[in-house]
């Protein structure tokens, strides 16, 4: 909230306006505490050495010490990337620590240290119970080690196979060794290579042919230990005509300098296999004077390698100081399918540029776009997407929508769409519009006695209510919440 | 980010003399351009800006500088002549100017019109705010080589009040040397308050040889001036073609502008607007029709700077053979540029399994106040109006024909000049594949 816009209001709302101001001023990062527990790890700082020495407490084959230290090695040739519209602080990679894990390595969720467990009990993911009672299967992850995992037993009665990377590394590794890096290359970009450097943890999903797994996966992510950027590797591997549901969701404690967060995701679908992947991300966005918050450097990319196969992406981005990433699918497979349904929300000082790239190699293949940009306060949210229709592509097909909604007079909302089209059976569509909240539904709700903070969040959620549709139940409850929430002190 | 200046395109263009013009601060705007040039080269290819535009092949040509036979070339009149242009007249051929072909008599009262050569030879002052202009961008290659060579161009400006009732004509002609030619043109535009005008650029060449040619325009509409501008691009396959065009619209000004983009080997027009005024108004309406293995890529950017201001942008592409056709269109609406409405649509055919498409609409938007779509398709004609036509006894052939053409002349429907609409709707239509 600034002074300008409260000038604007006429004087007889400037009192209760200024009430409420102070109000959501007041109202802190509900998921913003942090967990004492004593913290082992390596010290800041980065070179081959530290490499070798994650890849050892990991204790992981030579052949994994090896990869790293190749995408390492490539790293070190690579240009810091410039492109993207944000305003970024320079990052010194030398005064990160790498690798942070809870000393004492639980071995069962009963062993899990109690302060971690009030942890996500705060943020509102009761372990046990919500595992129970929403038949979800939790991979949670604690800064770097993962903690604790459920339902192990039912998932691997259906021949799914569930786990931290790490593990699936000493368990699984001809796997892991087949389809890692198989879609984003170590050298792909510069936080990729970083990425596969020095990732600590993540979580391997491998579903057997013609299974439909059992139930939704899911895994909370948690930043916790200050200074540490926390590199997360996800692998999903659907065989032949295999069927998952996947679900990744954020929140980070309050933290005032900017901490690093550069994951890699990588979904394969084989012939006839769906996988679909939703996110909610909360990370801490910074404090409404663009102090502190998360930098979320992200690649993910699914690859539909198979005929028929289908990969769809779907994500809720709230928080981070900066977000910058583009879920992207390889429609390789004749037939195959990409969806991305995407909304991201900025407030104060926020920066997003986010999107997505769809690589149409197959025939027929075909793809969907629906991205929903709000900006409020001094942000700046841009769409940035590729749609690409390769020679082969025959008779391929793509719609894009992108929708952008302005709050305020400082922010910015900015659409930059690519489409590069070889293939004259090929059809690409794409619409943008911008626009703001419209003074006549504004006043359509207002005269019908709705108060103007949950009219502007009721439009918001019609808004977005073509990519909550595509979400699972208790996550579109969830992102609704996070929309309300993010968008406090937004209007006035 | 460049390539370095050891190009043999870049090396040619350096190898001709800078010329001296005895005006102090424009000798030295060259001079710094030229250097800028030389130390930066051409973009490749990861310069966003040129993205989809790889100078590769063109860096590897040479082309002489000047063409001291220029004044005697041979032009064929009929290339002149267009319908309802029967007005004053600029030509210009291998970038010198050409009295003998131009119709310069019986300017009408308020209208300057003349060579800048001529122009800086008086009183070069007015001319001094655009000509010392130095290109920073990292894209902006052709336009500093062009701010450090060009010696001739339009000088136009239309006094205020004054409304020119004949359309004026500005040919840009390239005409068939023994050697291969680069020239370069710089235009100064003006109109005055409430000035009116309308304005036919044409670009032809000959067939044989190869030529690059870069053009520099800077557009300037006062208070309520009204500016319709019709372009026509249909040089030879072997010229390559560089132009840039700055519109700067003041409070209430109107800029109408038509292009067909039909011929050249290399393209590239970077169409720049600054809606500086309250109330201005931008529309563009154009068609690029690359075929056989013609690379047009036009780049157009509308910057929203005041209150209530209005853009909208209709272009179709059509591609066709090994042709590859390139569109950007980016509107920008800065902070407080509140009550903006900008509107875009590009819509592309692909007729060709070698033919590529590429484009870009972008939205920058800075301001609440605001309404901003665009849109931008690819794909090929609508098989049930096809079938419409086939069931009605149309060939195959000829319905495609027809719907193509429908489809590009689409942005020639609000052109007023009724018989310039229907001579530019022919050429259209000549350039359909048969």
């Amino acid at each position: 909230m600034n002074s300008s816009m409260i000038n604007e209001s006429n004087a007889s709302t400037v009192l209760r306006d200024n009430a409420e101001v102070a109000e959501a001023l007041g109202r802190s990062y509900a998921a913003g505490f942090v967990t004492e527990i004593e913290m082992t790890g390596l010290p800041p700082g980065l070179d081959e050495e530290t490499v070798r020495q994650i890849s050892a407490i990991k204790q992981e084959p030579e052949w994994m010490t090896e990869w790293r230290l190749d995408a390492y090695r490539h790293w070190l040739t690579m240009p810091k990337p410039d492109w993207a519209k944000l305003n970024i602080e320079p990052i010194d990679y030398q005064a990160i620590s790498y690798y942070a894990a809870p000393k004492e390595g639980p071995k069962s969720l009963d062993e899990v240290d109690p302060a971690l467990l009030e942890a996500y009990e705060k943020l509102g993911i009761p372990l046990h119970e919500r595992a129970a009672l929403a038949g979800v299967a939790v991979d949670a992850v604690f800064d770097s080690v993962s903690v604790g995992t459920t339902f192990r037993k039912q998932l691997a009665e259906a021949g799914v196979l569930f786990c931290s990377m790490s593990e699936a590394i000493r368990e699984y590794p001809e796997i892991v060794r087949k389809y890692l890096g198989s879609v984003v290359p170590t050298g792909d970009n510069f936080f990729a290579a970083l990425n596969s450097a020095v990732f600590s943890d993540g979580s391997f999903v491998f579903i057997p042919k013609g299974v439909r797994c059992p139930m939704e996966l899911s895994t909370y992510f948690r930043i916790n230990a200050q200074n540490t950027g926390q590199f997360e590797r996800t692998l999903i591997v659907a065989e032949e005509g295999s069927h998952v549901s996947y679900l990744e969701g954020c929140t980070a404690p309050k933290r005032d300098e900017n901490q690093l967060h550069a994951a890699v995701v990588e979904l394969v679908a084989l012939e006839k296999a769906q996988i679909k992947y939703s996110t909610v991300q909360n990370w801490y966005p910074g404090d409404e004077n663009g102090v502190g918050g998360i930098y979320n450097f992200v690649t993910k990319r699914g690859d539909c390698r198979g005929d028929d196969s289908k990969i769809s992406w779907t994500q809720v981005e709230t928080g981070s100081a900066i977000t910058w990433k583009y879920p992207s699918v390889v429609l390789r497979g004749d037939r195959s399918v990409g969806e991305f349904y995407s909304v991201a929300l900025t407030h104060h000082y926020q920066q997003a540029d986010t999107g997505t790239k769809m690589i149409h190699l197959g025939k027929y293949t075909k793809s969907k776009i629906v991205a929903k940009g709000i900006s409020a306060g001094r942000s700046s949210n841009s769409y940035r997407g590729l749609v690409k229709m390769e020679k082969g592509a025959e008779g391929a097909r793509n719609y894009t929508q992108c929708d952008s909604l302005l709050i305020g007079k400082k922010c910015g909302a900015h659409t930059f769409p690519y489409m590069e089209v070889k293939n004259p059976t090929a059809i690409v569509e794409h619409e943008a519009t911008t626009s703001k909240i419209s003074d006549d539904q504004m006043f359509y709700c207002r005269s019908r006695g709705i108060s103007e903070e949950d009219a502007v969040s009721m439009i918001v959620d019609g808004f977005c209510k073509q990519v909550f549709r595509e979400l699972p139940m208790e996550f579109a409850v969830e992102a609704k919440k996070l929309l309300e929430v993010s968008l406090e002190g937004a209007v006035g | 980010m460049s390539q370095p200046a050891s190009l043999p395109l870049v090396e040619s263009l350096l190898d001709a003399p800078l010329p001296i013009s005895g005006i102090a601060w424009l000798d030295a705007a060259r001079q710094e351009n030229r250097a800028a040039f030389a130390a930066s080269g051409l973009p490749d290819t990861r310069v966003e800006a040129w993205k989809y535009t790889a100078l590769r092949a063109l860096g590897q040509r040479r082309f002489a500088r000047g063409d001291a036979a220029a004044a005697s070339r041979a032009v064929d009149a009929s290339t002149l002549k267009l319908p309802s242009a029967d007005g004053p007249r600029l030509v210009f051929v291998n970038g010198v100017f050409r009295a003998d072909l131009s119709a310069l008599d019986a300017l009408p009262a308020g209208l300057i019109l003349q060579p800048l050569s001529q122009a800086l030879l008086g009183d070069a002052e007015p001319l001094r705010f655009v000509l010392s202009r130095y290109y920073r961008e990292a894209g902006d290659a052709f336009a500093r080589i062009n701010a450090a060579s060009a010696t001739d161009g339009v000088v136009l400006r239309v006094a205020a009040g004054v409304k020119i009732s004949a359309p004026v004509q500005l040919v840009f002609v390239g005409a068939a040397t023994d050697v291969e030619l680069a020239w370069h043109l710089r235009n100064v535009i003006e109109l005055g308050e409430g000035a009116e005008l309308s304005l036919i650029e044409q670009h032809v060449s000959d067939t044989e040889p190869a030529q690059l040619a870069t053009v520099v325009s800077d557009i300037e509409l006062r208070e309520g001036a009204q500016l319709h501008h019709t372009v026509l691009q249909n040089v030879a396959v072997a010229t390559s073609l560089i132009r840039r065009s700055s519109v700067r619209l003041h409070a209430r000004a109107h800029a109408v502008l038509h292009v067909l983009e039909l011929g050249g080997a290399l393209v590239r027009h970077d169409l720049r607007a600054e809606l500086i005024g309250d109330g201005a108004r931008f529309d563009t309406r154009g068609v690029f029709m690359p075929h056989g293995r013609q690379h047009i890529d036009t780049q157009l950017a509308i910057r929203h700077q005041a209150l209530n201001t209005t853009s909208t942008s209709t272009w179709r592409g059509v591609a066709n053979d090994r042709a590859r056709g390139v569109f950007r269109g980016a509107i920008v609406v800065a902070p407080g540029a509140d009550g903006s409405d900008a509107s875009l649509s590009n819509k592309n055919l692909l007729l060709s399994p070698g033919a590529e498409i590429d484009t870009k609409p972008e939205l920058e938007i800075y301001a609440d106040e605001v309404k901003a779509a665009h849109g931008a398709t690819v794909g090929q004609l609508d098989e049930r109006s096809l079938f419409y036509l086939r069931s009605r006894g149309i060939p195959l052939a000829e319905a495609r024909a027809l719907l193509t053409a429908a489809f590009c002349r689409a942005v020639l429907d609000d052109l007023p000049n009724e018989a310039l609409r229907e001579h530019l709707s022919a050429l259209l239509v000549a350039q359909l594949p048969a």
